[in-house]
């Protein structure tokens, strides 16, 4: 027990659960802008599931960054086919999110299909490109706390340090910019921006997009750093937990930011019980986000319904 | 040329309701005009052209002399045109200047510079009176502020012509006069306003010309001096009307429901009503008086059940209902009429027959063991058709493919086919045309006549003293005054404890009650 | 506008007429402006096919023939076919009578798991080896389902939580339960494999025409059909259902309890998800219980349900043309070089324009739909 708690504790585990919590923050920073713009984006897995192939294939045969880029402009993409379904077409946006979870099940393995030539489960022979991790090894130089620096900030995925930088970008977009408090008001009230000239369905048009863009992000760091490379269905639901945590997350970008790093560290003891308690069966093991999922959303639902409760509203 | 002329505006809807043609409409620069007319006369549609809402298929526009094209309400902010609309268009969650401030904001590099938003703000609510602070959340404030900010809205946008859509519809007298010294305010600055409308007095009041519309067209425009309310009428209906109920004198039967020690609490758990109690007769109408969020639609939401009461009785027939179901209190013979009739009143994706039937599914006449009797089901729904004239291709079709008046006409027909004990109404005539509000009128009236005791509340003053037997005043989830309905009970009287100006003494409102 | 013309308002009248070229629709008109609408958005999702199988394949008129004409080729493929349809069917209904009472519950995946787990055990029990074993089985499956859809319900009802969240982790979680079962209490001892013994005759599913694999699955998507839509238009239950799905603050106004009505809607449907289950594991297709057996078939039935319009009659029309498109992928794919896949694309497309609300082009409504009534619209 004392050994396994060291684990957790350690900071090998941290960068595990930074590992882990990189690609969830992304999409669930994808889900919170879609979701404060008024639509809940049920595609988030599904587009990072694209994103994470076009990483995969681009970066077979160009450099990482570009695979990377093809990632977000796939995401991106996918945002834009969305908006282009739900605000043109009229389309409920929840049953476009499902055509598109359904066409990123299935497409990524016909298009990984086509480009392995024949290959449906993984990308093996398609060697792929991998983010570079930040080396910051100087910082041991520095004397006393030096090697507990290097232990917890090196070592990272580089999109992990553009996804701690995108957490403040959007929050100061959100709250200190004109754009976001737009965007805030075409979510929770149209009729007012819409009366004040704001044009509402470009600011949603654009969330949609971002919000693509972000989750085909998490989508290339899911499979040029987390893993290399492509497996079919290889997002394993974390789209679907990226949902939750805007939720748990209070709709607020360092709120989902923590419930990002928590769902992370659930994820990464998936990685490290096994090794402390072999005895634990793997499958109660990889069940473990899941229901750390419904726990929280349990628990957020109870809280915001007893604060209704308590000032007296009827259920 | 006047100010803003409008030649020939014509505009028909996809699926060929024509609601302007020909619309002609010229405003003088400083003027009050106001734009009179039933609903459904082209009055809004006309407005939304003028902001730039709508496009209009014919005609041209033009602004101090030149011709403009609007392509959206952008453009006509851009040519100094506001518009404050019925229905407020602020973010609840937003303070007062984030609102004000919204699609303008000022900035600082990409920053929104809250500071000089602040500032500006405060100095507009100053310069034009208004009385505002620009810091607490809209949400908040009460309907009279909150219209003050959407009027500050325009003037940060340096509107020159301010276009109120019903201002008037949600206050109280006093908050009306209120209103009417900020548009005079207004007029004195240089600003020119239009005022959309259908309670003449006050149109009488604050304008200096009238335009009349019907039926997508306009009728003439006239001089407020040179008119009179009974003119108007004429003008607007184009047949003379009299809008009363003959309310014969009778003696009001046994109290059918008795309210005593309510308690209501809201949102966010503070009082809406404390200790309140009532009672009300069979064969009357009581009417509910005052400015809406003092507890009168809370009240009947109470009784309806769809409210929770934290404490107090309400008895209905013998019975205290405040622990039965909806269905149950429906059983006993309550009815209502909600306020928004096509967003609680119906399901539009669902049939006529199918919305008629859905306060009956313990009925066995309608369902027995659990079972549908489609058949007697749609008779029922035939019946009421013919009775109400309800204007639908066979009771199958949707209820959302009707025109609004016949969805409305739905909900009273399902409400009203059987002879209720107590009747609750909220706003029946709210958004109805005269031809429409008459039917209606009577046909509550006709339920009274027929031993029904009814709850009324309206936000007209008027609706109330033409309807009600007794009326009681609401101020802050209490009742401050009750009222016999005779000759010489004023608007101006009810308006004083409407606002809590004045309160009666126990003996008064004892009498009343 | 309004155009109300009560015998009191007679000046409403004149404003009839002015609207009085927008008569207003008939069932039929929408009905048919409804099915209008899917046959484009299927005509458009076959161009599309068309083009990748085109751009895709060496033998692109080879790939195309197999995927029309295959699955009716042979008595097999054909049996294949009427397997495809009533499972489709089942989990079409599952969803359309959540959705009918408008819950985006997505459960129907995991109540096929814990379904089939739980008629699994009945099938391996000493009851399975007697005749009771297959009606037992079938009941363990919908309870078991029922259960597992009545979670998600109660949730929402009674704290709020979102059931799509709620919804997709218990599939999760049933998946890896399944797999975790098969694996420590299912399979023989010694065995490697990830799969059961073959359940016992008893608790099979009897065949309805031999050498095929329709079986007794089918029977029962039919009277699921029949079930769901008497349930749905002929009780007082459906009609609340369907007016909670409508409008729910309307169904409150009227004295539905709309909770209760939510709550039970998604355990029904929990219980149709839970008998697919049992018909995949006692069906004549497996026998026997496999991990991931499924592979998210589960989910098509949200395509079933949405080109359906939730309508239970229209669910197995529906059903058959898709299954026949699955069939024909599936055979293509081991036929030609053009992958099963391609069949995704195909239904995200279909849903997209199926969802969407776009006008018919003019032509289409004089020629096909409109005739006589053309003008009216």
């Amino acid at each position: 027990m004392n050994e396994f708690l060291l684990t957790v504790f350690s900071a090998a585990f941290l960068a595990t659960v930074i590992r882990t919590s990189t690609p969830l923050l992304l999409a669930t920073l994808g889900g919170l802008i879609s979701d404060l713009s008024g639509a809940l984006n049920v595609a988030l897995d599904g587009i990072m599931l694209i994103g994470c192939l076009t990483a995969v294939i681009v970066s077979h045969y160009a450099p990482w960054y570009v695979g990377v880029l093809a990632g977000i402009g796939a995401g991106a993409a996918v945002g834009l086919v969305m908006a282009f379904f739900h605000l043109r077409m009229k389309a409920d946006i929840i049953i476009v999110g499902f055509a598109i979870g359904a066409l990123a099940t299935g497409g990524t393995v016909f298009a990984l299909s086509l480009a392995t030539g024949g290959d449906k489960g993984t990308s093996i022979n398609l060697p792929s490109g991998a983010v570079p991790a930040v080396d910051l090894s100087f910082l041991g130089a520095i004397p006393g706390i030096g090697p507990a620096l290097v232990a917890i900030f090196s070592g990272h995925s580089l999109l992990s340090w553009v996804a701690a930088f995108l957490v403040f970008a959007i929050w100061y977009f959100l709250y200190r910019t004109p754009w976001g408090l737009w965007l805030r008001a075409v979510g929770e009230y149209p009729a007012a921006p819409e009366a004040a000239g704001i044009p509402v369905n470009a600011v949603r048009f654009w969330s949609l997009i971002v919000s693509g863009a972000l989750a085909g992000l998490g989508g290339a760091q899911l499979a040029m750093f987390n893993f290399i490379g492509f497996t079919a269905n290889m997002t394993a639901g974390r789209g679907f937990i990226a949902l939750g945590a805007v939720l748990l997350g209070a709709r607020h970008p360092v709120g989902v930011m923590f419930a990002a790093l928590l769902f992370g560290a659930f994820d990464g003891l998936t990685n490290v019980l096994p090794g402390h308690y072999p005895w634990i069966p793997p499958e109660l093991i990889r069940m473990i986000p899941f229901a750390v999922t419904i726990l929280a959303l349990l628990l957020f639902s109870y809280r915001a319904q007893r604060a209704l409760a308590l000032r007296g509203v009827k259920a | 040329m006047a100010f803003i002329e409008a030649r020939g505006i014509g505009r028909v809807y996809p699926g060929g309701v024509v609601a302007n043609d020909g619309v002609d409409l010229s405003v003088e620069k400083g003027e009050v005009h106001a734009v009179v007319g039933e609903n459904g006369a082209g009055k809004s549609t006309l407005m939304k052209i003028l902001f730039g809402i709508e496009r209009p298929d014919a005609g041209t526009l033009s602004l101090d002399g030149r011709q403009v094209h609007f392509d959206g309400p952008r453009d006509a902010i851009d040519a100094g045109i506001g518009m404050v609309f019925q229905h407020f268009s602020l973010v609840p969650s937003f303070s007062v200047y984030e609102n004000v401030a919204l699609g303008s904001e000022p900035r600082k590099g990409i920053r929104f510079d809250r500071e000089a938003a602040i500032a500006r703000v405060r100095g507009l609510s100053e310069q034009f009176r208004l009385n505002v602070d620009p810091m607490p959340p809209v949400r908040t404030l009460p309907v009279g502020q909150q219209q003050r900010v959407e009027i500050l809205k325009a003037l940060y946008r340096n509107a020159r012509v301010l276009i109120l859509d019903e201002p008037t519809a949600v206050l109280a007298p006093q908050e009306v006069a209120e209103l009417f010294v900020a548009i005079r305010s207004l007029i004195e600055q240089g600003c020119t306003v239009i005022f959309i409308a259908h309670k003449l007095p006050e149109v009488l009041e604050i304008s200096d010309t009238i335009t009349v519309m019907r039926q997508g067209r306009t009728v003439g425009t006239v001089k407020a001096k040179d008119v009179t309310e009974h003119e108007l009428a004429t003008m607007m209906v184009g047949r003379e009307v009299a809008l009363r109920v003959d309310r014969a004198p009778r003696a009001a039967g046994a109290e059918v429901c008795t309210v005593s020690n309510l308690r209501l609490v809201n949102a966010r758990g503070a009082d809406v009503c404390r200790d309140l109690s009532l009672g009300v007769r069979a064969g009357e109408i009581l009417g509910l008086v005052g400015v809406e969020g003092n507890g009168q639609a809370e009240v009947m939401e109470a009784i309806a059940g769809l409210r929770h009461v934290a404490d107090g009785r309400i008895v209905v027939a013998d019975q205290d209902i405040v622990p039965l179901s909806v269905l149950r209190r429906r059983g006993i013979g309550i009815a209502s009429i909600p306020e928004d009739r096509i967003a609680e009143g119906l399901a539009t994706g669902a049939s006529v027959a199918e919305n008629i039937v859905a306060t009956r599914l313990k009925d066995r006449r309608y369902v027995r063991n659990g079972l549908l009797d489609l058949k007697a089901i749609k008779a029922n729904a035939v019946r009421l058709i013919e009775q109400f004239s309800i204007r639908v291709n066979g009771p199958a079709v949707p209820v959302g493919t009707l025109s609004g008046g016949n969805m409305q006409k739905v909900v009273v027909a399902r409400e009203l086919s059987e002879q209720p004990k107590l009747l609750l109404v909220s706003q029946p005539t709210r958004g109805v045309d005269l031809g429409a509000t008459q039917f209606i009128w009577k046909t509550i009236a006709a339920a009274r006549d027929a031993g029904a005791a009814v709850l009324l509340s309206s936000a007209d003053l008027g609706e109330l003293l033409a309807l009600s037997d007794r009326l009681l005043v609401f101020y802050r989830g209490r009742i401050v005054a009750a009222f016999h309905n005779r000759e010489g009970l004023s608007p101006e009287t009810l308006g004083t404890y409407m606002l809590g100006l004045s309160e009666q003494s126990p003996e008064e409102l004892r009498a009343g009650l | 506008m309004t155009t109300d013309a009560t015998p009191t308002a007679p000046a409403a009248l004149p404003a009839a007429t002015a609207a009085g070229n927008m008569k207003p629709p008939t069932r039929l008109s929408i009905a048919g402006r409804e099915l209008g609408r899917a046959a484009i958005a299927v005509i458009i999702a076959m161009i599309a096919t068309l083009l990748i199988v085109f751009f895709v394949s060496k033998s692109p008129v080879d790939a195309l023939m197999t995927l029309l004409t295959a699955p009716f080729s042979r008595v097999r493929t054909f049996g294949l076919w009427v397997d495809d349809v009533a499972k489709l069917t089942m989990t079409g209904l599952a969803f359309s009578l959540v959705f009918q009472a408008r819950q985006f519950a997505l459960g129907v995946q995991g109540q096929l798991y814990v379904g089939a787990l739980a008629a699994t055990y009945v099938a391996l029990s000493p009851i399975g080896q007697t005749w009771a074993g297959l009606p037992l089985g079938v009941l363990a499956a919908m309870i078991a389902g029922g259960i597992y859809g009545f979670l998600p319900g109660i949730a929402k009802a009674r704290l709020g939580a979102n059931e799509i969240v709620s919804t997709l982790m218990l599939n999760y979680i049933a998946i890896e339960l399944c797999n975790f079962l098969v694996r420590v209490s299912l399979v023989p001892p010694g065995s490697g494999l990830l799969t059961t013994d073959k359940f016992p005759k008893t608790s099979l599913y009897p065949v309805l025409v031999a050498n095929t694999r329709i079986d007794l699955g089918l029977i029962f998507a039919i009277l699921c059909v029949l079930g769901t839509w008497f349930a749905l238009y002929r009780t007082s239950w459906g009609l609340k259902l369907r007016l909670v799905g409508h409008n729910a603050r309307f169904a409150e106004y009227a004295g539905i309890k709309a909770n209760a009505i939510m709550v039970s809607a998604m355990t029904v449907a929990g219980a149709l998800g839970g008998l697919l289950g049992s018909m995949f594991v006692q069906g004549q297709a497996f026998g026997q219980l496999t991990v991931l057996f499924e592979g998210g078939f589960a989910f098509e039935g949200i395509l079933i349900a949405i080109v359906a319009r939730n309508r239970p009659l229209a669910v197995p029309v529906v059903a058959m043309f898709y299954a026949y498109l699955r069939q024909g992928a599936q055979l293509m794919n081991i036929r030609t070089d053009v992958p099963a896949e391609v069949i995704s694309v195909v239904a995200a497309l279909i849903i997209l324009l199926v969802a969407s609300q776009f006008g018919l082009p003019a032509w289409l409504k004089r020629n096909v739909l409109g005739t006589r009534r053309g003008a009216t619209r």
